[in-house]
């Protein structure tokens, strides 16, 4: 990229940054510098990509409109940079949507299909290759979504999926903005695009009522499966129910034969209560049958050590696999990222987990636990590939605590995630990478529909706010790992044993805490706290990310005294009260309660002058939503700093009004944003 | 006082050299359990980013994908899983080892989370642990790695350095203590203080004191301090749970594992005031067993476990130079933050020389080191705080030109004894000493008054020509 290309872009990304409703000047704007500037075209979808990659999920339609304004107003060689990832910049930002967007966004895509309305150029907009994966990603999405939904038994879900709503953007009146600007038009350009005509509605779709996308019957897999039996199926599950009701009957205590038999009615419940797609019961078909046979006690395979060759970002979507890997041998070759002496089991089992007890033979029971959590990497390692395979028992079921058979939510879309691994290589030869880490593999684009793809999708529930598991949250235990087992005196502290090598414990580093930021790299559980914490962190980083922060002059602050360090309560951004209760952009402005009011602490002009009521030292606090040291119960009038509480006391009959504190440099998100419990104590980051 | 906000004020960081091949990318391949050293000159940086795989920084992981530079900087990007990292810019070295002691490093933190466990239930203070050994051995890089971890294990250890040759949180010349709840930063040594705006990594909150001097070793400060230090992280452990049960981790100097004829004052000293129970000696086989045979035969509520780890192969020495450099980027950052997106902008004041109450510290002369009773004891503060001159009043001169004023908490018109164990509100730079019309002017970190309190000057950090270009 030339320097001036980054500069062009840079501007670009400028103007992106204050894009925050769907507000035509400014679409109309990208869109020209857009225009003037196709020599860096490449930059600027650069640009345009990821800052939909990485704004705020609010943020991320208008960037789309964006998006959609350029590749219909200029075309070329736009549509050919935007379409190489298009299924990705697209399939990102709609996973994480609430379905009021995702309308919006299918409203979008069903153009995309089409010529620019009033073009005298009859091809799509954007290469019906491009917009087919992206369908057939929808579909399956949507498929996912709604068993899910059905699984949750929860109707609301939809309506509480991370995604915020936009209720301010009046999206069904402001489609993106019609170009009428004349220099658009290139008389001589054969691709000359005019201006559609706003009717080609964006955002008020569905603007007839009808439903939603005529989407063509597109098959996500080709495999024809309609052979299938379901009630051969259900009575070979049945069959299979029965024989190990009567194995655990005789032996009570076999606590492997129980999570078996949990598992079988858990796929029994989902086999009842859902539509499942062919390829589904054709797997699950294949689990039952292979469930049935009698089993022996060997030991599995782990992966190699070395997991695939890192992956190529690449532009070209990898074709579907025609016939996904038998789910036994991915099931085999995937262990959970936790090694299973070190974590309880979650309250509730997955799906794969379920369907992982079901052909974990009750024997391997007594295999001992060896050290798997090593060789199962948090990412694929690179180099060096070693060939040899490292013989680990598997790990034997951990003794489970009923799993919770009414939110298996997760779990079909796991299950499904593992219907098409990212590459049609048999799973024998090539070993399966943990997907879950494999989701954050940042340089590698998931292939659409692939099992790194869904999980993501997964992801961003959990990752949103919203736990997608209904689990009941324990009380939160003081520290954020109490949930991991105890070291005890594993290691002693003893010169001597500070030179054993236990490799196994550094699995509590990395795969016990599995959920990893990629800002800035600090890591959370999978439990339902973890994400929690997650998404407070995310909004936290959201919340520092101020472009305009080093434009207003920022300082270093005064270190605290010595009082106040001791009483110091130091403030982790992920905990509750850092957060914003209200949706972002909702206009509810928050009265404060009079001691709640506070002013920054007055430079060299004003002095440190006591309250001119009571006379009283003001006195510094850390107000961690302004990141700067304020005067707490105070407020400025006429240039005098007065406690709020004294000037509404000495106000009141004189009816003079109260100033209310003065914007802070989270703007409008102020008004939302909790104030400390207590001014009492200083607080930061 | 006036305040002068305009007066443009730039720092002068060092020119940074580029040329064509600074920009070269590479991909660098580890496999699990290697790290990738290398030096980076304060006129060059490095850039790496993490492509695929795990990899951390003294404990601290890199975020995938994030690229993170480094400038000034002797260090290690080590594996536990094998990682794939892009790297763009020139290193004055730079290779790949094989043989690390990342893992005793490891092993020591589960150790001390054995401890933290334990403290858990029992309700007392986790370990509390010294970190000692001679210079460069690696002792502030495993005090970081010791406290990555914790972190990591969502513990909130308390962090206290006394060692004035390397600041933490703040300028060298000072000691601190930080409770660290949030990510170490990997770029910017132990992170930043606070400042006025938004911070990418979570700023940390120290409590700074200043010490003044090079060596402490040398005059009447080093234990006092300790002493007041121990009060204040001991107090805020009793209302602190979460620190409470996760301890504190003390980094040291080289200079107080010197010893003589096998003595160790100072070690003793920290040791008594702050009940450390972990005592992790780095490297010196000698020092080690000095230590054991003197902390072995305690009564068990006394008791110091006493733990050898080994050296790392990738400890540098860092001679003079670069130390002078690394201690004027430290104080740089703090008036100026890290350039880029992180700028800082810092004020400029002229003040009359009635304005300021500087105290310089008196130099002990070979004399005064005698006072300090040999074979330690020295648990009694009075021995050494009543009635000793430990500053004199000066008048501003071109003398304190390019120097840097500690603003204690204390009074001009308190003891000397009170203005030592104050804590610092911050520091600010002479730029410049008109002796004629009696004027200072001042750089100052945040705009508007600089409290009128009692300043203490000492003989270090030493002059800083130039900060304000
Ligand atoms: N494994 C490593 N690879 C590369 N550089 C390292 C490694 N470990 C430490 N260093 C570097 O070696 C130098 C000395 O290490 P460190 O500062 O930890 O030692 P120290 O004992 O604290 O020194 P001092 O006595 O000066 O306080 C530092 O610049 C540090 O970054
Ligand atoms: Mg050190
Ligand atoms: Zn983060
Ligand atoms: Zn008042």
């Amino acid at each position: 990229m030339s320097s001036h290309s980054a500069e062009v872009a840079a501007d670009f990304k400028d103007a992106l940054q204050d894009l925050k409703l769907n507000s035509r000047p400014e679409i109309s704007n990208l869109t020209i510098i857009a225009k003037e500037n196709t020599e860096h075209a490449q930059a600027i979808s650069r640009e345009l990509e990821t800052h939909i990659r990485t704004t705020r999920p609010e943020w991320k339609l208008p960037a789309l409109y964006v998006l959609d304004s350029i590749v219909k107003n200029v075309g070329t060689p736009y549509t050919v940079y935007l379409g190489r990832d298009l299924y990705r910049t697209f399939m990102d930002a709609y996973v994480i949507m609430d379905s009021g967007t995702r309308k919006a966004m299918e409203g979008l895509l069903k153009t995309w299909k089409q010529p620019v309305p009033e073009s005298m150029d009859a091809r799509p907009v954007f290469q019906p290759e491009v917009t087919r994966d992206i369908e057939n990603a929808l579909i399956k999405f949507r498929t996912v979504a709604v068993q899910q939904q059905a699984l949750s038994q929860r109707p609301g879900m939809q309506q509480n999926m991370p995604a915020r709503p936009m209720p301010n953007v009046p999206w069904g009146n402001t489609p993106t903005p019609p170009q009428n600007v004349p220099r658009f038009a290139a008389p001589n350009d054969p691709r000359v695009r005019q201006p559609f005509p706003p009717a080609q509605n964006y955002g008020q779709y569905p603007s007839t009522g009808t439903p939603p996308v005529q989407y063509p019957a597109v098959q996500p897999s080709p495999q024809p499966v309609s052979s299938l039996d379901l009630e051969q199926l259900k009575t070979d599950l049945a069959k299979l129910i029965a024989t190990t009701k009567d194995n655990f009957a005789s032996n009570p205590s076999n606590v492997s034969t129980q999570a078996q038999l949990k598992a079988l009615l858990g796929l029994e419940t989902i086999l009842r209560t859902q539509t499942l797609l062919p390829q589904q019961l054709e797997q699950i078909r294949n689990q039952i049958q292979l469930s049935s046979r009698p089993t022996a006690p060997t030991p599995a395979f782990a992966p190699p050590v070395s997991a695939p060759a890192p992956v190529i970002p690449s532009p070209q979507p990898q074709p579907l696999p025609n016939f996904p890997p038998a789910l036994a041998q991915l099931l085999a070759n995937t262990r959970p990222p936790v090694p299973p002496s070190s974590t309880p089991v979650p309250a509730s089992l997955s799906l794969a987990d379920m369907l992982r007890t079901v052909t974990t033979p009750s024997q391997s029971s007594s295999a001992p636990p060896s050290m798997p959590s090593f060789y199962s990497h948090p990412f694929a390692p690179v180099p060096p590939p070693v060939s040899t395979p490292v013989l680990v028992p598997v790990p034997a079921p951990a003794p489970a605590p009923a799993p919770n058979m009414a939110t298996p939510t997760a779990n079909l879309a796991q299950l499904l995630a593992r219907f098409n691994p990212p590459a049609p290589t048999p799973a024998s030869s090539q070993p399966v990478p943990l997907p879950q880490f494999l989701a954050q593999l940042p340089p590698a684009p998931p292939a659409h529909g692939s099992a790194e793809w869904l999980l993501n999708a997964l992801k961003g529930f959990g990752t949103s706010g919203t736990p997608v598991n209904s689990t009941p949250v324990a009380s939160e235990p003081m520290t954020r790992q109490a949930s991991a087992p105890k070291l005890q005196n594993e290691v002693e502290l003893t010169t001597a044993s500070m030179k054993m090598p236990r490799l196994h414990l550094i699995s509590r580093l990395y795969e016990a805490i599995p959920n990893i930021c990629v800002t800035c790299g600090r890591r959370f559980e999978s439990t339902p706290q973890g994400r929690e914490k997650k998404a407070r962190h995310m909004d936290w980083h959201f919340k520092v990310k101020d472009p305009d922060a080093a434009k207003r002059g920022i300082h270093r602050s005064w270190y605290i005294s010595e009082k106040e360090w001791v009483e110091y309560q130091e403030v982790d951004e992920t905990s509750p009260d850092q957060v914003s209760n209200g949706a972002p952009g909702a206009a509810a402005v928050v009265k404060k309660a009079t001691k709640d009011k506070y002013v920054s602490v007055p430079d060299i002009a004003l002095g440190r002058a006591p309250c001119p009521i009571c006379q009283e030292e003001f006195k510094d606090h850390w107000l961690v939503e302004e990141n700067d040291f304020v005067w707490m119960d105070a407020v400025k009038v006429n240039g005098r700093i007065y406690h709020a509480t004294c000037w509404e006391e000495y106000s009141k009959g004189a009816g003079i009004a109260t100033p209310s504190t003065p914007d802070s440099v989270l703007g409008k998100r102020k008004a939302e944003v909790s104030t400390p419990a207590s001014g009492k104590k200083v607080r930061a980051y | 006082m006036i305040s002068l906000p305009g007066l443009n004020l730039t720092s002068a960081p060092p020119e940074l050299l580029s040329d064509p091949q600074s920009t070269l990318t590479r991909t660098q391949d580890l496999s699990a359990n290697t790290e990738y050293r290398f030096e980076v000159a304060f006129t060059r940086s490095l850039t790496i980013r993490l492509l695929s795989g795990t990899a951390e920084f003294f404990g601290t992981e890199l975020a995938p994908s994030s690229a993170y530079t480094f400038q000034g900087t002797k260090g290690a990007i080590y594996t536990w899983h094998g990682c794939r990292l892009e790297i763009v810019g020139e290193a004055e070295s730079e290779y790949t080892a094989e043989e690390t002691q990342m893992m005793s490093y490891a092993n020591a933190h589960f150790a001390l989370e054995s401890l933290r466990e334990k403290s858990l239930h029992t309700g007392d203070i986790g370990p509390r642990v010294l970190v000692v050994g001679t210079e460069n051995a690696g002792k502030t890089s495993v005090v970081k790695i010791l406290t990555s971890y914790a972190v990591k294990f969502g513990r909130q250890p308390v962090i206290v350095n006394l060692d004035p040759r390397q600041g933490m949180l703040s300028v060298p010349g000072s000691f601190s203590a930080a409770a660290f709840s949030s990510i170490v930063d990997i770029e910017d040594g132990w992170g930043s203080s606070p400042i006025s705006g938004p911070s990418p990594v979570p700023v940390k909150m120290p409590l700074v004191y200043h010490y003044g001097l090079a060596n402490p070793e040398e005059g009447k400060l080093f234990r006092p301090l300790v002493t007041r230090m121990a009060l204040a992280v001991t107090s805020r452990l009793e209302e602190d749970r979460a620190s409470r049960q996760a301890g504190f981790i003390i980094d040291t100097p080289g200079a107080i594992s010197q010893g003589k004829a096998g003595v160790y004052e100072n070690i003793e000293h920290i040791i008594s005031e702050f009940s450390v129970n972990v005592l992790f000696v780095l490297g010196s086989e000698r020092l080690y067993s000095d230590l054991t045979r003197k902390y072995s035969n305690r009564i068990p509520e006394e008791s110091v476990s006493v733990i050898r780890l080994d050296k790392s192969g990738g400890c540098v020495h860092r001679d003079e130079t670069y130390m002078k450099q690394f201690r004027q980027a430290q104080i740089r950052a703090y008036f100026f933050g890290q350039a880029g997106d992180n700028a800082l902008g810092p004020n400029s004041q002229m003040v009359d020389f009635d304005d300021l109450s500087i105290f310089k510290i008196i130099e002990a002369s070979s004399e005064h080191n005698s006072s300090f009773r040999p074979g330690g004891g020295g648990d009694d503060d009075d021995a050494y705080s009543s009635g000793i001159e430990i500053y004199e009043k000066v008048t501003p001169s071109s003398m304190i030109q390019n120097s840097l004023l500690a603003i204690t908490t204390a009074s001009v018109n308190d003891g000397q004894e009170v203005i030592r164990d104050s804590s610092v509100r911050g520091y600010i730079y002479v730029a410049d000493v008109d002796d004629l019309k009696k004027k200072v002017k001042l750089l100052s970190p945040q705009p508007g008054h600089t409290p009128p309190n009692a300043m203490v000057l000492g003989s270090f950090p030493e002059d800083i020509p130039g900060l304000v270009g």
